[in-house]
């Protein structure tokens, strides 16, 4: 009879603590997706002045960083809920490189607890490729931290194959970043206000030659061992290392242009060689 | 770059909305564009050239001088004074003016 009582009795409990998990659970996801439409709302527009445009930045930055550590908290209270990852991946933000000043731009908390709780708890999770993604196209120092370590650590093939073409982009464009400081010097301050002093100088003091040949190897290694995984935006991890080793070898500075061919808005068919004999500025633009 | 009428100097777009050429005027005659662009026909930002050449960001310039070599590549936009005596450099170049860098 106490036995049988016992068992009732877990039971119970184990239904109860089931039900309290649901509970919690559905509280948390209406609570990441309230935060979530509150960050996609924190968007500016319709400046019309320089001054007036400074001013939404500055609102936009400081509305989003305070949104990213509402997110941390969320997720470190529920690191064992898959929804703490979705929390981080939205908190981790500041993937445009424009170096507003640190004045405007302010400081983001949220940045250094988010990757401490990446590292801790979702190093080896089989979603983090659009994380991978997103900070490719960044700036920070932990970005490169965590990419590396994906690349080691995580067990899933495919989330390695994203987390190695994405180092690479990230290496690649975070050197073209320096170029812009190194051509315009008045630029350092922002950056060095946004990344930090010593970061900055570290990467001006790196040889460029090294920084391009380190992502021209990751890129050769996505293509050689994990060409077929397929991209969550479309295309596979091959076609991406291909056109990324296509820009370091023919795109950068010194070397010959390829050439373009295609028609004009009158529908002319012209080639960009037509051109030769003169200075071209080749200008991609798009109309929004 | 209003100067540069008479000088060896040549602005070329390249459209990325994956516009065809009939698109392409209308768009430009809407934003009052009046320089040669190449149309990039597909889904937005993934024609042909506009994948060959890995965008990543808009706006993206590249230099080349007289003899076709990438001397100038700014990924996401430039500031106008650079890019003018960047291009001032060049033009110097090419007129035999200057001396290389």
């Amino acid at each position: 009879m106490g036995r049988a009582a016992a068992g009732w009795f877990v039971l119970l409990s184990s239904v109860a603590e089931a039900a309290g998990v649901q509970e919690r659970t559905a509280a948390r996801a209406e609570r990441f997706e309230a935060l979530r439409r509150a960050f996609e709302r924190a968007s500016g527009g319709g400046a019309a002045s320089d001054e007036e445009r400074m001013q939404v930045i500055a609102r936009v930055f400081h509305h989003r960083n305070r949104i990213a550590l509402e997110l941390v908290e969320l997720a470190e209270e529920a690191s064992d809920d898959p929804i703490a990852l979705d929390a981080l991946t939205t908190a981790v933000w500041q993937v445009n490189t424009t170096p507003w000043p640190i004045e405007v731009a302010g400081e983001d908390p949220a940045r250094g607890r988010a990757f401490a709780l990446l590292q801790r708890d979702h190093l080896r999770s089989d979603r983090l490729g659009p994380l991978c993604q997103r900070v490719s196209s960044g700036f920070c120092g932990e970005y490169e931290t965590f990419l590396r370590a994906v690349l080691d650590e995580n067990p899933h093939d495919a989330v390695r194959a994203q987390a190695c073409v994405a180092l690479a982009h990230f290496l690649k464009n975070r050197r073209q970043r320096i170029d812009l400081v190194d051509e315009q010097p008045e630029l350092a301050r922002e950056f060095e206000g946004l990344y930090g002093v010593e970061y900055l100088a570290a990467l001006r003091g790196q040889e460029r030659a090294q920084a391009d040949a380190e992502a021209a190897a990751l890129y050769e290694r996505a293509a050689a061992d994990h060409g077929d995984v397929k991209l969550p935006g479309g295309g596979t991890v091959g076609e991406q290392a291909r056109a990324g080793l296509f820009e370091l070898r023919h795109l950068s500075v010194g070397k010959a242009a390829p050439d373009l061919e295609g028609e004009d808005q009158e529908g002319i068919r012209f080639k960009l060689s037509d051109y030769r004999g003169k200075v071209v500025l080749i200008d991609f633009w798009h109309q929004y | 770059m209003k100067k540069l009428k008479d000088r060896p100097f040549a602005l070329i777009g390249v459209n990325v909305n994956g516009y065809d050429p009939a698109q392409l005027k209308a768009a430009m005659e809407k934003e009052e564009l009046g320089w040669r662009s190449f149309a990039d026909p597909g889904p937005l930002g993934r024609g042909p050239i506009t994948v060959s050449w890995n965008l990543t960001a808009t706006p993206t310039f590249y230099l080349l001088d007289h003899r076709g070599v990438i001397r100038r590549k700014w990924v996401g936009g430039s500031g106008g004074a650079v890019l003018d005596s960047a291009i001032e450099r060049l033009l110097r170049e090419a007129e035999g003016r200057g001396s290389p860098r």
